[in-house]
């Protein structure tokens, strides 16, 4: 189940996977979604990151286990670019955590056009045997 | 040593358009043209800086030289300088500061794209490269998204119903039916830009700007070669430049770009003028929640309260504050690399009353000023322009 150099979450990128990323991506295979906290000030990143904004000191990943979110943002993508255009339309919605993180995904159960503030739920997906994605469920 | 005031003094415009009878060399040399009709020859140009924002369009390496090459600009030292959407005013920001700090007397500044010689969905995937390529475009966040995740936001926070952006490309439309410059040179009503196909929604076709072709020239120089050239030099008074975080949901709101708002300030500090001295403004409507956000984050209104300019016109030529009316990036078109620049040349036409058309001069221009903003946000130029004579 570990994810390989070409194919992360949900999609096809150019950009290159580093130990740190692959510990992530590793994580996710087995439906565990990490954050990262700094060795140092002890902020969190979602998603995560390496190094620190604040400090650039290291940041190491733990287990985030938020999963109720609100809605705080959508769009639904009709228009895609030109490697997701047969996946057309999906929907994006960013998601605001109690905590205050936020999360970027695609919100795949939806009925009809969301609501800004409507309560979601964090799930996994498996894209296929060798890479597992997060997605937002209504 | 003072910094030296700096001026533009000469610029030219390609037709905007899908220009599939030329590419990046001939839309430059067309921007050029009028610049060197007007007797700004190649040998009076000290050095230049040539800018396109998305090398993956044409395939050209080194394009700068290509272009400087081309334009007969033999041994000019030149430059690109790269950031998106505000490609063409970071070049201009770039070319102020050799000028003022004394290291050239006289700079073109050349902004041009060629986007469509790859389809739209191309295109839309090479401009979706501008998000974050780890977190953001895996998810398939194109450019209008972006824009699609602010819109939806605002109109939560604000109860802001669609038409209210409609009314903003019926007015870029109308401006750009009588631009002979504009991609898409024709009117459109408020219930067919509300009823258009939806692209990213809350936006749909009417609220995009164009994957256009073109180019667009300035030349600058220091105050008295300046006074040399011409005598109706337009002065760079205040420029003004800030950053949005990268990934947009990082972001404390999305109802305003936290980088414009810093760009402004700095600008109007510059400047010694405030929102209330500026006699138009060119702002960055790449969607028409673009140019809504624009109108609060420059402070031509209270936040949330943009839509009472475009509700009541005060946007439109004769109004308040006329905003875009050369059709905006939504009917003028959006080469990337040109945009900034040709900002720049519409303050600079308008303020010589040559807008062509009477009913889109504005009048009595003596205080302009041009908001370009790169990707979501990530970058800002604003500058702030007066007339000087
Ligand atoms: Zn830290």
């Amino acid at each position: 189940m570990a994810a390989t150099d070409e194919v992360y979450l949900g999609y096809t990128t150019d950009e290159a996977t580093t130990p740190f990323f692959r510990e992530f991506l590793d994580a996710l295979a087995e439906e565990t979604l990490m954050k990262s906290v700094c060795t140092e000030c002890g902020r969190e990143y979602l998603p995560p990151r390496e190094y620190c904004q604040d400090d650039l000191s290291k940041c190491e990943l733990k287990e985030f286990k938020e999963r109720e979110a609100k809605l705080y943002s959508y769009t639904i993508v009709d228009f895609a670019p030109e490697t997701l255009s047969s996946k057309a339309p999906y929907v994006v919605g960013i998601g605001e955590f109690p905590s205050g993180l936020r999360l970027t995904a695609h919100i795949t159960n939806l009925m009809s056009v969301p609501e800004v503030g409507m309560d979601m739920k964090l799930a996994f997906d498996e894209v296929d045997e060798r890479l597992v994605t997060y997605k937002w469920l209504v | 040593m003072m910094a030296r005031k700096v001026g533009v003094v000469a610029a030219g415009h390609a037709k905007f358009g899908k220009r599939l009878d030329a590419t990046m060399r001939e839309l430059s040399a067309e921007a050029y043209k009028p610049i060197y009709d007007a007797g700004i020859t190649q040998d009076m140009i000290d050095a230049t800086v040539l800018s396109y924002a998305a090398s993956q369009f044409t395939g050209q390496g080194a394009g700068s030289a290509l272009i400087a090459d081309y334009l007969g600009l033999h041994d000019k030292p030149h430059l690109r300088v790269e950031s998106a959407c505000t490609t063409g005013t970071a070049s201009l920001r770039a070319a102020w500061g050799m000028v003022s700090a004394g290291l050239y007397d006289t700079m073109l500044v050349l902004g041009v794209e060629q986007m469509n010689r790859v389809s739209s969905a191309k295109a839309t995937e090479y401009m979706s490269q501008a998000g974050d390529m780890r977190w953001e475009y895996p998810y398939g966040i194109s450019f209008p998204a972006f824009y699609a995740l602010m819109a939806s936001r605002y109109m939560a926070e604000y109860d802001l119903p669609h038409e209210v952006l409609s009314k903003i490309s019926v007015k870029s439309h109308h401006y750009g039916a009588q631009n002979p410059y504009a991609h898409l040179p024709r009117t459109v009503t408020v219930e067919e830009a509300h009823n258009s196909v939806p692209i990213t929604r809350p936006l749909n076709l009417y609220d995009c700007s164009l994957i256009s072709d073109g180019a667009a020239a300035v030349i600058i120089a220091a105050e008295e070669k300046a006074k040399e050239l011409t005598d109706e030099p337009m002065w760079i008074k205040g420029i003004g430049a800030g950053a949005s975080s990268m990934m947009i949901q990082d972001r404390d709101s999305l109802t305003s770009i936290p980088g414009a708002k810093t760009a402004a300030k700095a600008a109007y500090e510059m400047a010694g003028v405030g929102p209330e001295d500026i006699d138009m403004a060119q702002v960055h409507d790449c969607f028409t929640i673009a140019e809504l956000i624009a109108y609060e984050d420059l402070g031509f209104a209270e936040p949330g309260e943009g839509r009472e300019l475009i509700e009541n016109k005060e946007v439109y030529h004769d109004g308040a504050i006329p905003v875009n009316c050369d059709g905006g990036l939504k009917s003028k078109g959006h080469p990337l690399g040109a945009t900034g620049v040709s900002m720049v040349y519409e303050i600079y036409s308008q303020m010589r009353g040559e807008a062509k058309e009477p009913s889109r001069q504005i009048d009595d221009v003596q205080i302009g000023l041009a908001h370009n903003v790169g990707q979501s946000g990530q970058f800002v130029n604003i500058f702030i322009l007066e007339r000087g004579w």
